[in-house]
C-alpha cells in the first residue's frame, strides 16, 4: 500500500514542481538539464521504493504512475478547465513582425532566444514572423509571413 | 500580414492575458511553497541534527546526558548516545527505554552489550551492571528508522538503580515519511 501512496505523492510533488519550472526549460535541455533530470529520477527513485528491490515492488509503482499519467491524461481531456491547469495555455510572443515584451518577459525568454528560434525554423529576422507562439509544451512555434 | 491569428488562439486570453490573472500571482506562490522546504531542512526541521538533553537526579546520585536526534526521516541511520555520571555507587543500573525505540526501527548496535536485556511493561530493559561513583559509562545505540515508518512516537528513556527510579528523560521522536 505504501508504494502506492509514495508514488501518489511523487508524482504529485513532481507535476506540481515541473509546473513551476516553467515548460521553456524543461524544452530547452542543456547539458546541465540533462545531468540534473538523471539525478532528479535518482533523488526521486529513492523515496519512491527505498529498499524495496521486487519485481512486485517495481511493477506496482510503474503500473501506479501509467495509471495516474492515463487519468490525468483523460481528465485534461475532458475539462478545458483542469487542461489549462494543469498544462497552461499558449502565449503569443510575436505578432506580425511585433515582439510583444511584456509577453516575452512573462514566459523569461530572451529576445536572443525568440531569434534563434526563428533561425531554426529558417526566418532570419523577426520582423519576419506574422506568429510566435509558446506552446503549453514550451517549444515555440513561428509562423512565418507569407510574402 | 500576420492575417487573423492561428487556429485555438484566443488572442484575449493568448495575447492580452485576460482572465488570467490567476497565473501573476499562482507560479510565485508556489515557487514560494517549493522554497519552504528546502529552507526548513536548512533550519534542521527534518532532521537528522542531534539534540542534547540533561537530567539530574534530586539527591545527587546521578546525571544522564542523551544525544540523540528528535526528528528523523524513514530509512536513516542515526545514533543515540548516554552518558550516565555515576556521583554515587550505582549498584546495579537499568537502562529503560520506552517501546517507541524500537517500534518500526532496527536496533542495529547496542554497545557496550549489556549484562541482560528484558521486557519491562512493553519496554526494554537493559540491565548496565554496577557504575562505581564518579565514573561515566557512556552506552550507545544505533538505529535506523524502518522506511514504512512515520509519525511520531514516545521515546522517554528511565535510569533505575535495580527498582528504584533515579532519572527520566520525556521525548518524543518524529519520524518524516
Amino acid at each position: 500500500m505504501d508504494l502506492v501512496l509514495r508514488a501518489l505523492v511523487l508524482f504529485a510533488g513532481v507535476y506540481l514542481l515541473l509546473r513551476v519550472v516553467g515548460r521553456r526549460e524543461l524544452a530547452e535541455m542543456e547539458p546541465i538539464d540533462f545531468v540534473l533530470l538523471i539525478v532528479l529520477g535518482d533523488a526521486i527513485q529513492q523515496g519512491l521504493t527505498q529498499d524495496d528491490y521486487s519485481v512486485t515492488g517495481a511493477f506496482i509503482v510503474i503500473t501506479t504512475i501509467a495509471a495516474i499519467q492515463v487519468v490525468v491524461g483523460y481528465i485534461a481531456f475532458r475539462s478545458k478547465r483542469m487542461r489549462v491547469l494543469m498544462e497552461g495555455e499558449p502565449v503569443v510572443l510575436i505578432e506580425n513582425g511585433n515582439v510583444l515584451e511584456k509577453n516575452l518577459r512573462r514566459a523569461r525568454i530572451a529576445e536572443d532566444e525568440l531569434a534563434e528560434e526563428a533561425r531554426l525554423s529558417q526566418v532570419a529576422s523577426l520582423r519576419d514572423v506574422a506568429w510566435a507562439v509558446l506552446e503549453t509544451s514550451g517549444r515555440i512555434s513561428i509562423i512565418p509571413k507569407q510574402s | 500580414m500576420a492575417g487573423a491569428a492561428p487556429d485555438h488562439i484566443d488572442l484575449g486570453r493568448h495575447r492580452d492575458w485576460e482572465g488570467r490573472t490567476y497565473e501573476r500571482w499562482l507560479p510565485n506562490f508556489l515557487f514560494g511553497l517549493i522554497c519552504l522546504l528546502p529552507l526548513g531542512a536548512l533550519l534542521g526541521l527534518f532532521g537528522q541534527t542531534p539534540d542534547t538533553q540533561t537530567v539530574a537526579n534530586p539527591h545527587g546520585m546521578a546525571t544522564m546526558t542523551l544525544i540523540a536526534p528528535t526528528k528523523i526521516r524513514s530509512g536513516l541511520l542515526f545514533q543515540a548516545r548516554f552518558d550516565i555520571h555515576a556521583q554515587r555507587d550505582i549498584k546495579d543500573a537499568v537502562l529503560v527505554l520506552d517501546s517507541g525505540w524500537l517500534e518500526s526501527m532496527t536496533l542495529n548496535t547496542i554497545e557496550p552489550s549489556p549484562s541482560s536485556e528484558s521486557s519491562s511493561d512493553g519496554s526494554l530493559a537493559l540491565d548496565l551492571g554496577h557504575i562505581p561513583a564518579g565514573k561515566l559509562w557512556r552506552q550507545y545505540l544505533e538505529f535506523q528508522g524502518n522506511p514504512v515508518n512515520a509519525g511520531s512516537q514516545s521515546q522517554g528513556v528511565s535510569l533505575y538503580d535495580g527498582n528504584v527510579p533515579l532519572l527520566h528523560i520525556n521525548r518524543e521522536i518524529r519520524v518524516w515519511p
